[in-house]
């Protein structure tokens, strides 16, 4: 039977999925050890590469990996295609708009958001029907509003503490995030038995890390 | 220097892989005419409301206007001009098309995907029985064969099923819209989440396999079983079973699996459709199904209509392009044209040497490792 290839998102990600994979009986000795690998085939019935964010869609979408474990920030702001089957109960955080406290949302001028995420942007702000300019920034997207660049920012927030230390506020709360499991379509038909054997797998030991795997609305 | 690039999405097609294309849709244009199908030829360029029934997300056109102002489009499909010239035209019913060429959908930039493909494909109106369907099946399969493509797996779904199903649910019209998202999409935790009131009901078993509803035909049908009687369910599984028969009779070498857990390919499909494909490649051979509404769009009179469409591109990439030997090469002098003609017809893989000396003939010859054929040698 051929290997299931496996495209997980490198980082925090990995660091909290591979507990998951573990409970679920893969064995990632080689990640938990990995020196400078990227890919691991310790386990007879996977090889899992470590990828970044965005590519696990591009190797995905090729056909090169069956499954892709990535964040929804990632599937929104691409538009992804193929089949996000699971959500995982780890990684799970929120969109924001923040800005500094003299901030006001309701200015009547056309105001100016960082992000490192223009389409989910875009689509919010569309959605309340107010047009801004949107400026896209690689990373540390907390300056932005403190040093003059951006009236406000829309990112991604986990536990706050990093909006906090900066002496910024909430806004208004986005779309959640969490992390997903992501199938190529032709790959579920050609691996039907070894994917659903997987996923099962997975459901059981997301629900016995004590979490429902379900989005609380 | 930007404009002599070409657009993302297109291609060029230089020598063998043109010449195994155009051969490609001689021979199937062949099988369709021995067949007693007609051709039936349409404008690449058509109004934009012919196009309406596609469904936009996949078939996003290219967009023009016309001197007057009105919307035209390059065709993104190839059975909705053949609507219109059904609902236009007063052609006897029943009738046997077939036709081929070119349809221009826009891709998202670099994806990889082409803008412009090749159909080549049948339409069978005026026939309402299974028959009709069968004889797409065959035109289908029968094609493949003569290409020397191996182990074809047919997929085959129904465009009611899933609705005939949900109805039963007994679920608020909002919620039922919510499960058939959810399977389409094969997102399992929303899917699990929106079946769990079912758990205990007649149902419960059959939803929980239903987003893993595809796959071998055998096996799919015990899953079906499981469901408590629903009698609009009978005919779609009657007329699902009897086609996988006679694919398996006719076709043996074949394979036949079924979906039931996939949205149909087109709103405008009422009956079976069905796709083949091979374990190698991600891109189908050919798609087809039935559509008894569509006509009604045009000119409120159904019409029973059931077409299946080859994709010649795929089936050129199946196809092992033949070593491009080198010609050879006839010299000969202005006054010899008549011979020179006559050894070309005589010697295949040849062409006329248009060089005005030997040497230059020679030259050539040489550099692209040809045989030279000297006619000029035999004068005396």
């Amino acid at each position: 039977m051929k290997r299931l290839k496996i495209a997980l998102t490198k980082g925090r990600t990995e660091q909290q999925v591979v507990p998951l994979l573990e409970a679920s009986g893969i064995n990632c000795d080689g990640i938990r050890n990995k020196q400078r690998r990227l890919i691991f085939d310790e386990d007879p019935r996977y090889e899992i590469i470590l990828v970044k964010g965005p590519d696990v869609l591009t190797y995905l979408n090729n056909g090169s990996v069956q499954i892709g474990i990535v964040g929804s920030d990632i599937l929104d702001e691409q538009q992804n295609s193929q089949y996000a089957m699971l959500d995982l109960s780890v990684g799970k955080c929120r969109f924001v708009l923040a800005s500094t406290s003299d901030f006001d949302p309701q200015a009547h001028r056309r105001k100016i958001i960082a992000t490192k995420y223009p389409n989910i942007t875009k689509r919010y702000f569309q959605g309340i029907g107010e047009d801004v300019e949107i400026i896209k920034i690689e990373g540390s997207v907390e300056l932005a509003p403190l040093i003059g660049l951006a009236d406000a920012i829309v990112d991604i927030v986990e536990t706050g503490n990093t909006l906090r230390e900066n002496h910024l506020q909430v806004y208004a709360r986005l779309q959640p995030v969490n992390t997903k499991l992501v199938v190529n379509r032709l790959a579920l038909r050609q691996y039907q038995p070894q994917i659903k054997q997987l996923i099962t797998n997975l459901q059981r030991a997301d629900q016995q890390s004590g979490q429902s795997n379900l989005i609380k609305e | 220097m930007k404009n002599k690039n070409l657009p993302s999405g297109t291609r060029d097609e230089l020598g063998v892989q043109a010449e195994v294309k155009e051969s490609i849709e001689n021979k199937l244009f062949k099988n369709f005419r021995n067949r007693g199908f007609r051709k039936l030829t349409t404008p690449v360029l058509e109004y934009s409301d012919v196009f309406q029934p596609l469904n936009a997300d996949n078939y996003r056109p290219y967009q023009l206007l016309d001197d007057q102002g009105e919307p035209l489009v390059l065709r993104p499909d190839l059975t909705l001009p053949v609507a219109r010239v059904m609902a236009t035209t007063g052609v006897d019913l029943p009738v046997k098309w077939y036709y081929g060429g070119d349809v221009f959908r826009v891709k998202k930039q670099l994806s990889g995907s082409y803008n412009q493909l090749t159909q080549a494909g049948i339409e069978i109106v005026g026939y309402r029985g299974l028959k009709a369907d069968w004889e797409c099946l065959d035109v289908a399969l029968s094609g493949c064969r003569e290409m020397a493509i191996k182990n074809v797996t047919v997929e085959l779904s129904h465009a009611k099923f899933v609705a005939v199903v949900v109805d039963q649910l007994g679920l608020p019209e909002a919620t039922g819209d919510s499960l058939k998202q959810a399977l389409f999409n094969k997102d399992l935790s929303k899917f699990d989440s929106l079946i769990a009131p079912l758990k205990q009901s007649d149902f419960g078993d059959f939803l929980q396999e239903w987003p893993w509803l595809f796959g071998d035909f055998d096996q799919v049908m015990e899953v079906v079983d499981r469901l408590p009687e629903i009698p609009a369910l009978q005919p779609i599984i009657s007329d699902l079973q009897s086609t996988a028969q006679f694919i398996n009779e006719m076709y043996p070498d074949d394979t036949v699996t079924v979906d039931l857990s996939i949205p149909s390919p087109q709103q405008y499909y009422t009956g079976m459709a069905f796709r083949g494909f091979t374990e190698q490649s991600a891109d189908y051979l050919f798609s087809g199904g039935r559509y008894d509404d569509l006509l009604t769009n045009f000119q409120k009179v159904k019409t029973s209509a059931v077409g299946v469409a080859f994709d010649v591109d795929s089936l050129v990439e199946r196809t092992a392009l033949p070593a491009d030997t080198p010609q050879s090469l006839i010299f000969f002098n202005d006054d010899q044209w008549e011979a020179a003609v006559e050894t070309l017809a005589k010697t295949p893989n040849s062409t006329l040497c248009l060089t005005n000396d030997r040497e230059a003939a020679k030259r050539l010859a040489a550099s692209n490792g040809s045989q030279l054929i000297d006619l000029t040698k035999q004068v005396k």
